[in-house]
């Protein structure tokens, strides 16, 4: 294959899974989703704060909206399956979009993947939807049953979330 | 003028506010309250200048600005303050709007900095808030007394053990004193344990009234295993919500107007909110009373709120099964940003001498039960925001609905007042089953409704 045969291949082997996992989601086949995640996941919404330019960082390496390995998300998935769940029971209405995938580093079985995010998110007949707006940085890793999402960085644009409740996946 | 009448116009005119407020004190008595109140343009209004405007407020915990100079943006109510560590090392809460023409001077919700420069027109201040610098002032401002003209203050700071109140009131009383027999209980989180926060608060918007959650933190445990079914069953959270330890829950109905719960653990081994002996010999029992310890030996989860709009959960607890339990102290703050509208603040903290690993079990078990994606905050969330829509209802005006804060009090009901409780306030065992703890909030809140705007 030639070079950038191969770099198309990969850039669309990722946004079909990107693609994919946004309509599990979506449709909320969240047992489907967190099949498509590695033992190993790590999984993180580190808060965001307004900083000065100068200031290295907005994002927070110890404050985290989410931080999840595999064993916290199947609890957040197992709960979100039961009719108690009251946030997501009548569940929201969420529509993902994704764009600007771009593949920053591969090698053979796992590749760094960079997208855009919005989330669409409504509730009961609100026509305000609640809009979140990120970027996320994941390793996509092959695995015996095709790619797998090994970490997952959402770096949000807001510091105040404009949503009563993080209840859903990103 | 009937009541129906009386609430109609209150809701409409900011004169009107009084008559409802006579409502609210009479239907008290009874274990009502008005629902329009938790969804109200005139009693926003007045709860700016009556509440906030009047009463100790907290502004944040002193290790989120260790070093000189580290700063924090906050609110009193809707009011812009910075938190900050002044050089000599004080606390400083200054309102950051510049004496010139008003701009803000500090930006950015965080940092460190030996001053504030007004990105106006340059104007100066340091730390602690005097005027150090006007560009051109010779030529220009060469009478301008900049000693008159530093950041104004917050007429009043004090700190308890690390958390930090402001007062817009130069005459309220001493915290120690507002606070009053709630130290007894504090004093279990904030003295006995050296706290420290973790990274930075979470924030989101939420379409609540900020007293719907200060009520249930003040007492409301009888909505747990129909709220947090579905955590519960997912096998989180306390160990006394799951099943896996027996509790008699106590209800400090009035500790000066402040509310707790407590789920005490009758057993020889100590519980301490499910901290690890090796982070339990950390703690400082010289600094409690033998009551106070043993009380804190017993302690499962505990709640509470400060009344007006602190509250605080500490929870043995995980955020997954096959984890390990740990104590996570979270810190919450129901900021008003409209009728029927707040902003969470939520802070986790932990024993500041434990070690790092478990720091950081502390923080995940608190993000995963409290927090914008905790698996408890977002079901109480998805509930309490269904009352907002009701209390801004017309019907409901109408009708003079009222919210029931009824239970337990009647001769038949399981909940009675313990004359041997060891700490300070109105004590009830079977806690979970009286309003007590949530009429306390609501007489806390109409007796400072009551005061007029100094
Ligand atoms: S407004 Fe601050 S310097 Fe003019
Ligand atoms: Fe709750």
């Amino acid at each position: 294959m030639n070079g950038e045969y191969a770099a198309y291949a990969r850039r669309s082997a990722c946004e079909e899974f990107l693609y994919n996992e946004a309509y599990l989601l979506d449709d909320r086949r969240v047992f489907e989703w967190f099949d498509l995640v590695t033992e190993d996941i790590d999984y993180r919404v580190p808060v965001r704060t307004t900083r000065e330019r100068s200031a290295d960082e907005e994002f927070s390496d110890q404050a985290y909206h989410l931080k999840e390995d595999h064993e916290s998300l199947r609890v957040r998935i197992e709960r979100l399956e039961n009719d108690f769940a009251w946030s997501e029971n009548p569940p929201s209405r969420t529509r993902r979009f994704v764009s600007n995938v771009t593949v920053l580093d591969a090698d053979d079985d796992s590749f760094d993947v960079r997208s855009n995010l919005l989330v669409h998110r409504s509730h009961e007949d609100s026509t305000t939807p609640d809009l979140l707006s990120a970027e996320r940085r994941d390793t996509l890793r092959r695995t015996e049953d095709g790619l797998g999402l090994a970490a997952r960085l959402v770096l949000l644009d807001h510091t105040v979330l404009p949503t009563d409740s993080l209840s859903i996946i990103l | 003028m009937s009541n129906n009448e009386a609430r109609r116009t209150a809701n409409r005119s900011p004169e009107g506010i009084e008559t409802l407020m006579e409502t609210v004190g009479e239907q008290l008595e009874d274990g009502q309250l008005p629902v329009s109140v938790l969804h109200n343009e005139a009693v926003y209004e007045a709860e700016r200048r009556r509440i906030f405007g009047q009463n100790w407020v907290f502004i944040g915990h002193e290790t989120e600005i260790p070093e000189p100079g580290d700063y924090r943006q906050r609110y009193i109510g809707t009011d812009p303050f910075i938190f900050v560590r002044d050089e000599d090392g004080d606390v400083q809460v200054l309102f950051n709007s510049c004496r010139h023409r008003g701009s803000k001077v500090c930006r950015s919700e965080k940092g460190n900095s030996s001053h504030f420069r007004c990105p106006y027109h340059g104007w100066t201040y340091t730390t602690s808030g005097e005027l150090v610098g006007v560009p051109q002032q010779r030529n220009a401002y060469q009478h301008l007394d900049t000693d008159e003209h530093g950041l104004h203050e917050a007429p009043r700071v004090e700190s308890y053990h690390g958390l930090v109140f402001a007062a817009l009131d130069p005459d309220v009383p001493s915290l120690e004193a507002y606070l009053g027999d709630a130290t007894w209980y504090l004093d279990m989180y904030v003295k006995f344990i050296d706290m420290e926060v973790i990274g930075d608060p979470h924030r989101w918007e939420v379409e609540t009234d900020w007293k719907t959650p200060a009520e249930n933190f003040a007492g409301d445990n009888y909505h747990i295993p129909m709220g947090h079914k579905s955590a519960i069953d997912a096998g989180i959270g306390s160990d006394t919500a799951t099943g896996e330890k027996q509790s008699d829950l106590y209800a400090i109905a009035d500790a000066s107007g402040h509310s707790f719960s407590l789920y005490q653990i009758e057993s020889d081994d100590p519980n301490f909110w499910g901290h690890p002996p090796e982070v339990v010999d950390g703690f400082h029992p010289e600094r409690l009373s033998e009551d106070q310890y043993e009380v804190a030996r017993k302690s499962g989860v505990t709640l509470g709120t400060i009344f007006p709009n602190l509250s605080f959960i500490h929870l043995g607890g995980t955020n997954a099964p096959e984890k390990e339990s740990v104590g996570t102290f979270v810190l919450r703050q129901w900021q008003p940003k409209g009728p029927g509208q707040m902003e969470v603040w939520n802070w986790i903290l932990a024993p500041e001498n434990a070690s790092e690993e478990y720091k950081e079990r502390v923080y995940e078990s608190g993000m995963g039960t409290f927090s914008a994606s905790g698996n408890f905050e977002v079901d109480d969330i998805a509930i309490w925001n269904g009352i907002t829509e009701a209390a801004g209802s017309v019907f409901a005006e109408q009708q003079a609905a009222t919210t029931n804060f009824t239970m337990g009090r009647f001769g038949d009901a399981a909940p009675e007042r313990v004359p041997d409780w060891p700490g300070p306030g109105e004590t009830y065992v079977h806690g979970g089953l009286t309003d007590e703890n949530q009429l306390t909030f609501y007489r806390s809140w109409y007796d400072a409704m009551q005061e007029e705007p100094r």
